[in-house]
């Protein structure tokens, strides 16, 4: 199958492109050895045949200064590379041709067929603007197809020009002459190397040492001869940029046509959206609304979900057999399965909201309206956007620091963003906030319960500044920190680019985090089932016994039996064995169960706290929390869930990282087990510490 | 009069004279950023914290560090 790519700058609206020419037809991957994604779609061209579409990463030109533009130049220059295409379709935005172009004509010069298609040309007609297609194509001498990806228009155009590329299969004509200095380069690089095309030895000479794909004795070569000609890297990268533009900005004034540039709407919404003083209070009002609207959305889903699981589940308990499979497969496979499933409403919800922003304009502006105060603590302006996503899940948050291209910045971002607090960790606030704070009104329309659920979100934003700022301090960094940015206009949202995003990101959370949750599960299942031989039958015999003395009904001597025997498995020796560990935080050996089990997902809490309290058929936060009400220390006689214990058990949560799925989505971003092993450290160490001194402090 | 971007106050228009680093320069020709590009500074975030510019048209923002390694020629 033949493999074309789309390339592009950043905000050519290459996606939309992307998305109709493949439609669902499409994976994502990650280019080897980087966490770059890499979208590749299947096209089926006017003539039934089908190509491979490969979504080059948003990119201005061939020199790069990012991971996504290092990429591109990684493909284009290594024509044995798997993503190394036949043809490229190049998309510009039309209504700023003039600062479009630079890409494409260094494309054109590595002799790839190329076509040029004028994106936005919607908006263009809308702003007065008129591209003239056949001076175009005279001047570059490549097919020009005015086509507009967020409204579908001239796509069949686009496949048929594609097809005539690939039918063709003619080598682009070179655009740029270089100079007598690089020209003396160019040769002894292409006969020393057997490099055919020129352009690409002289992109060899400019990026020889951050090319993966050249052997080191390469490597050795082409230094030796950049070294030999006194080869000035950024001085004739300047010039080269320079002649590029001064070839094509005199043909554009003569192919291009505006009408009097106004002060656009784009302009007046930014006066206030971007305002000093205005735009963080803006920020945090729409903030403010997106959160209510997943508290307010999500409800419905999530029960939907939880109560169809729970009699999926009686269902198979009641069809097949009772024994050790079916117990996996409702209490292992189908829990952790309803687990991971019970978070998607909130998800996508968070990311439809958030992708809106992003599509309209908005997240940009956030961008430069914190980037001076994220780079007090370390971070970048970018790094707003998965703080916010973190709210929902930290996996695609952290997924989403791709986009900064500091190293420093990006590291720091990906290690305090599971401090923010996450989806899993509501259901287990719910419950213990009531030990904490009574549910009244102050001042007439706050609710206390409320007011202390806020509480725990701004202690975990807090934890994510400090503890960045602590970073910042530490981590040394010589990469320079650049912020150059275009801020889109503003524009309707295209439904279909937001649709493919929420896909995307929903998918991320329930593969990355669904196989590390399933696995988990059914370890937890198999420690809370199986026990020291002999003491499992022991421990249902004496909560038979007891319930029979004490003429209990049978969901409560179900409860009792599944209470005594998780007292008596593998899960409940651990639990005591780190009793000792956990004592000085306020905890006993129950919650040290629910520690463990937290480490699948923080929401299992809530669940194991119901099978140890007996209440294993109820999975009803209010009856669980007035269950946890009566328990009382056997020992002292003492209630558990003292406000003390319970507010310890908060901030725990709060900080610790317990989410295994987060640390294996870090590991693979920062390529090894160091980041996500000191992140566990600190984050667990700092809910320890936190922990004891609030308990030691209230008790 | 030449200026850094940095030096200058919201609402002042000019030309861009040239750079004064190489690496940044390099950047922002890639973005189309040029000698002799029109630029109006529109915004100026608190602390100068930020740069909100209009450079061909088009909305831009660059950290103080950037602001002043471009040169305007004020018109």
């Amino acid at each position: 199958m033949n493999t074309i790519a789309l390339a592009g700058n950043p905000n050519s609206g290459k996606s939309s492109v992307f998305n109709q020419l493949t439609g669902l037809r499409q994976k994502v991957a990650n280019f080897p050895g980087v966490t770059v994604e890499k979208k590749v779609g299947t096209l089926q061209l006017p003539d039934g045949e089908k190509v491979t579409v490969v979504d080059l990463p948003g990119a201005y030109s061939l020199y790069p200064t990012s991971g996504d533009e290092q990429v591109v130049l990684n493909v284009l220059t290594n024509p044995s590379d798997e993503s190394y295409p036949e043809a490229i379709v190049y998309i510009a935005d039309v209504t700023h041709l003039e600062k479009h172009l630079l890409l494409l004509t260094q494309i054109k010069d590595l002799g790839l067929p190329c076509l040029l298609a004028l994106n936005m040309s919607d908006i263009a007609e809308k702003e007065g603007i008129r591209a003239d297609v056949k001076q175009l194509t005279d001047f570059l001498k490549i097919p020009v197809v005015p086509v507009s990806g967020r409204m579908g228009t001239n796509i069949d155009m686009l496949k048929q020009a594609i097809s005539m590329l690939l039918k063709e299969q003619k080598a682009s004509q070179p655009f740029y002459t270089p100079n007598a200095e690089e020209q003396s380069v160019i040769e002894r690089i292409q006969s020393g190397l057997e490099v055919e095309n020129p352009y690409r030895a002289l992109l060899l000479a400019h990026h020889f040492n951050k090319l993966p794909f050249l052997k080191k004795e390469e490597k050795q070569a082409i230094s030796n001869i950049c070294e030999e000609e006194n080869f000035q890297d950024i001085r004739l990268q300047i010039a080269e940029t320079m002649r590029r533009y001064d070839l094509f900005t005199p043909a554009l004034q003569r192919s291009i046509f505006k009408e009097n540039e106004k002060t656009t709407f784009t302009d007046r919404l930014d006066n206030i959206l971007t305002h000093r003083f205005l735009a963080p209070l803006i920020f945090f009002a729409i903030m403010f609304l997106v959160f209510q609207a997943i508290f307010a959305w999500a409800e419905y889903p999530m029960e939907w979900i939880e109560t169809g699981f729970a009699s999926l589940g009686e269902f198979f308990k009641n069809t097949l057999p009772a024994g050790w499979f079916t117990n996996l497969l409702t209490e292992g496979i189908l829990a952790g399965l309803g687990g991971i499933l019970v978070f998607v409403p909130q998800i996508a919800i968070l990311f439809l909201l958030i992708t809106i922003l992003e599509e309209v304009g908005y997240m940009a502006r956030a961008v430069f309206i914190f980037d001076k105060l994220m780079q007090q603590f370390g971070l970048n302006g970018r790094s707003v956007v998965a703080l916010i996503s973190g709210g929902a899940c930290a996996i695609p948050a952290i997924m989403s620091t791709r986009t900064i291209g500091n190293w420093k910045e990006r590291l720091i971002t990906i290690l305090v963003t599971p401090f923010i607090s996450c989806s899993a960790r509501i259901p287990v606030y719910t419950v213990l906030i009531g030990f904490v704070v009574p549910s009244e009104t102050v001042l007439g329309i706050f609710n206390l319960q409320g007011l202390a659920f806020m509480g725990l979100y701004l202690l975990g934003i807090a934890a994510a500044l400090v503890s960045a700022y602590i970073f910042k301090i530490i981590l040394k960094s010589g990469e320079p920190s650049w912020l150059m940015m275009q801020l889109p206009p503003y524009r309707l949202p295209s439904w279909r680019n937001v649709w493919h995003t929420i896909y995307e990101k929903v998918s991320a959370f329930v593969i990355e985090a669904g196989k590390v949750i399933m696995v988990i599960s059914i370890i937890l299942w198999a420690l809370a089932t199986f026990g020291p031989p002999g003491a499992m039958e022991k421990a249902e015999n004496e909560a038979i016994a007891t319930a029979q003395k004490e003429a209990l009904d049978e969901t409560t001597t179900a409860d009792l039996i599944a209470a005594e025997r998780i007292e008596a498995s593998y899960a409940g020796h651990l639990g005591k064995i780190i009793e000792p560990a956990i004592e000085p935080l306020g905890f006993d050996w129950k919650i040290g169960i629910a520690l463990i089990t937290s480490f699948a997902a923080r929401e299992v809490f809530v669940a194991t706290m119901a099978t140890i309290y007996s209440i294993g058929s109820s999975d009803d936060e209010a009856t669980i929390h007035d269950r946890l009400a009566e328990a009382r220390n056997p020992k002292t006689g003492a209630k558990v869930y003292t406000a003390a214990t319970s507010l310890s058990l908060l901030i725990f949560y709060v900080f610790a990282m317990q989410c295994m799925s987060t640390l294996a989505v870090v590991k693979r971003e920062t390529g090894g087990w160091k980041w996500p092993m000191i992140q566990f450290t600190f984050m667990s160490g700092l809910a320890y510490l936190g922990s004891l001194l609030v308990y030691q402090l209230m008790s | 009069m030449n200026s850094p971007i940095s030096h200058l106050k919201a609402g002042i228009v000019g030309k861009i004279a040239h750079f004064t680093n190489d690496e940044i320069a390099g950047k922002l020709m890639t973005m189309g950023v040029l000698p002799g590009s029109k630029v109006q500074v529109v915004r100026i975030a608190p602390f100068r914290g930020g740069f909100y510019l209009k450079i061909d048209g088009i909305n831009m923002v660059v950290r103080l560090q950037e602001a002043s390694n471009i040169v305007l020629e004020v018109v």
